[in-house]
């Protein structure tokens, strides 16, 4: 592990930081820096700092439970850090009221992980909320409008009426991207949303992805497992391992990224350490203890 | 040992401070709510949700305290010939005490209940963190309402409970017990004032605050899980019948002592 860790700090130097120094400022949309989190002495994240680029799409990704959840949540201070900070647009956000970070949570889309949806609104309903919170004097006809044109983008026109305990895993997520990005955000933050969808629905929400960036010019934080999509929506990948990150850098060079846990992440393999817990655990269980724990 | 009574003492001074300034932003946030238009058909939905259903159970609990009360005094009573004066011992019973205090853990349970487990389960799966992410307050939008539509209706169920024990007892006692209506009603008169029920109705008000912010900062500060859900409530109601009792005692004091510097004090019988 220690080893591991010497790597890192290795790595991390050589990866490539942003172009230009002077007005890298002036690019940086979000920027996290020096953030640890600890949820009571479990460390979390462990002195993260990162950059985002504006109107880029940067994709994290990392084995399950890394933290990548956790790090999305502070970019928009859902949770607040145990120490460092977070900046948004150049101006500090970690330490200002819940009321102060409403204004600018609007200028967010966010995807939970989960979706999330509220589940006593239809999914019309829950397209609207963001809406009828934020703009009070928009006519019935208008929010129905958006509602639709939100759905058809995500391949659900005509389920306004449905509610989300009625829709499968994949649709409900497509539902809550539609929400995330009802009031056309500036930054969405996409929580693994290519998990639990068929290969083409993964495809369509990739394209979407793109074309939100291509369009509007959106600046996009993807979390994901799912290197294919990585490899094809992210300008520049993010690969965050026990809290730390390991590798940063665009498309091809984490595919010839030295770190071995991040060539076993990409290409999907156990690592020699886990396969020998793996074995040993299944040699005892089928000789000593199995038949024991049954009896009793 | 001493380390860890000592941990539990500061997390409960901690968890004591979070629930003071959540009951903070939960009041100040729900007075400048009374003022926005916006949040009255929130309210009313609440207020179908939570207080319509309740009615029943109320008037239930309100009519079995009634004649249960007359039953039980009515032997002590006539054997001192004092039967007729049972009106007044059951109705300053009823609308001062247990009317307002049976119907609100009533409420602790069913409204209480429902509450938590409702804001829970909206934790657990992260929908009030999507209300957050939404750029909405969910104080102004979950915590307002239910608070504002159970300080309005605790009072009201709490005079339906009273209504009910005031027909119950004397139901009991005239076709059961075979008093006098007309004593019975007049001795009622005589003792019962508006003052009584009005400490009654007035209690209601902060029974119900306190079962609405107990509950919802038990649902917001659920735990993962179904299990931890199941605990909120739980926690919840413990919580809201032990404050329903601790204010019950310190707004008996507090009324008490208004009284006195206004009127001398009254002999029931
Ligand atoms: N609210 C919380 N309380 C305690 N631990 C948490 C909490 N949220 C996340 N964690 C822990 O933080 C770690 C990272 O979680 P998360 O960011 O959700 O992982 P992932 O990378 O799969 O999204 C996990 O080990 C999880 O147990
Ligand atoms: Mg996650």
């Amino acid at each position: 592990m220690t080893a591991d860790f010497g790597v890192c700090g290795l790595e991390r130097q050589n990866d490539q930081k942003e172009p230009a120094g002077e007005n890298g400022a002036a690019n940086t949309q979000i920027e996290v820096r020096n953030l640890t989190k600890k949820f009571g002495r479990k460390l979390v994240l462990d002195n993260v700092s990162v950059s985002i680029d504006r109107g880029k799409t940067t994709v994290i990704i990392g084995p399950s439970g890394c933290g990548k959840t956790v790090l999305m949540k502070h970019f928009i201070v859902l949770q607040r850090p145990t120490a460092g900070e977070v900046y948004f647009d150049g101006q500090r956000i970690d330490h200002l009221s819940e009321r102060e970070l409403n204004r600018v949570r609007t200028r967010f889309g966010y995807l939970f992980q989960e979706g999330a949806l509220f589940d006593s609104m239809s999914v019309a309903e829950n397209i609207m909320f963001p809406i009828k919170q934020h703009f009070k004097g928009v006519t019935w006809r208008q929010v129905e409008d958006v509602v639709k044109a939100k759905l058809a983008m995500v391949g659900l026109d005509g389920f306004q009426n449905y509610y989300p305990a009625n829709l499968s895993g994949g649709q409900r997520k497509r539902v809550a991207l539609a929400r995330a990005i009802a009031l056309n955000p500036e930054v969405i933050l996409y929580d693994e949303p290519t998990t639990g969808l068929d290969p083409i629905r993964s495809d369509i929400i990739n394209e979407l992805v793109l074309k939100l960036e291509r369009d509007l010019g959106v600046t996009s934080v993807v979390v994901t497992h799912d290197m294919r999509s990585a490899y094809k929506v992210g300008d520049r990948i993010i690969m965050l391992h026990n809290g730390r990150i390991i590798a940063d850098g665009d498309a091809d060079h984490i595919r010839d990224h030295p770190h071995p846990t991040v060539q076993q992440f990409i290409n999907g393999q156990v690592s020699e350490d886990d396969l020998a817990v793996l074995r040993m655990s299944g040699a005892v269980a089928t000789s000593q203890f199995l038949p024991r724990d049954f009896q009793q | 040992m001493i380390a860890s009574l000592g941990a539990k003492a500061v997390q409960d001074v901690v968890d004591a401070g979070r629930f003071g300034r959540f009951t903070w932003r939960a009041a100040t946030t729900s007075l400048r709510c009374c003022l926005v238009r916006g949040t009255f058909p929130l309210v009313w939905n609440q207020v179908n949700v939570i207080g319509v259903r309740s009615v029943p159970v109320i008037m239930i609990t309100g009519a079995f305290v009634g004649m249960t009360l007359a039953v039980q005094a009515y032997d002590q009573l006539a054997g001192m010939g004092l039967e007729e004066h049972l009106g007044v011992l059951i109705n300053i019973a009823v609308v001062k005490e247990l009317g307002p205090v049976l119907a609100a853990v009533m409420l602790a349970g069913r409204v209480g209940g429902a509450l938590t487990a409702e804001l829970g389960t909206m934790n657990v799966t992260e929908q009030i963190d999507a209300v957050r992410s939404m750029g909405t307050d969910p104080i102004r939008y979950l915590v307002a309402p239910r608070l504002l539509a159970c300080l309005l209706l605790t009072p009201i169920l709490i005079m339906y409970a009273d209504v009910m024990g005031v027909i119950g007892g004397a139901l009991v006692s005239f076709l059961q017990l075979g008093i006098n209506s007309r004593a019975y009603w007049n001795f009622s008169a005589a003792g019962v004032e508006l003052w009584d029920v009005a400490i009654g109705v007035v209690k209601g008000f902060f029974f119900g605050g306190a079962i609405a912010t107990i509950s919802c900062y038990k649902g917001f500060n659920c735990k993962e899980g179904a299990h931890g859900v199941g605990q909120a409530c739980t926690d919840a109601f413990v919580a809201s019948f032990i404050s329903i009792l601790a204010l019950d005692f310190a707004l008996a004091v507090v009324f008490k002592s208004i009284y006195l510097t206004f009127w001398p004090i009254k002999s029931l019988v």
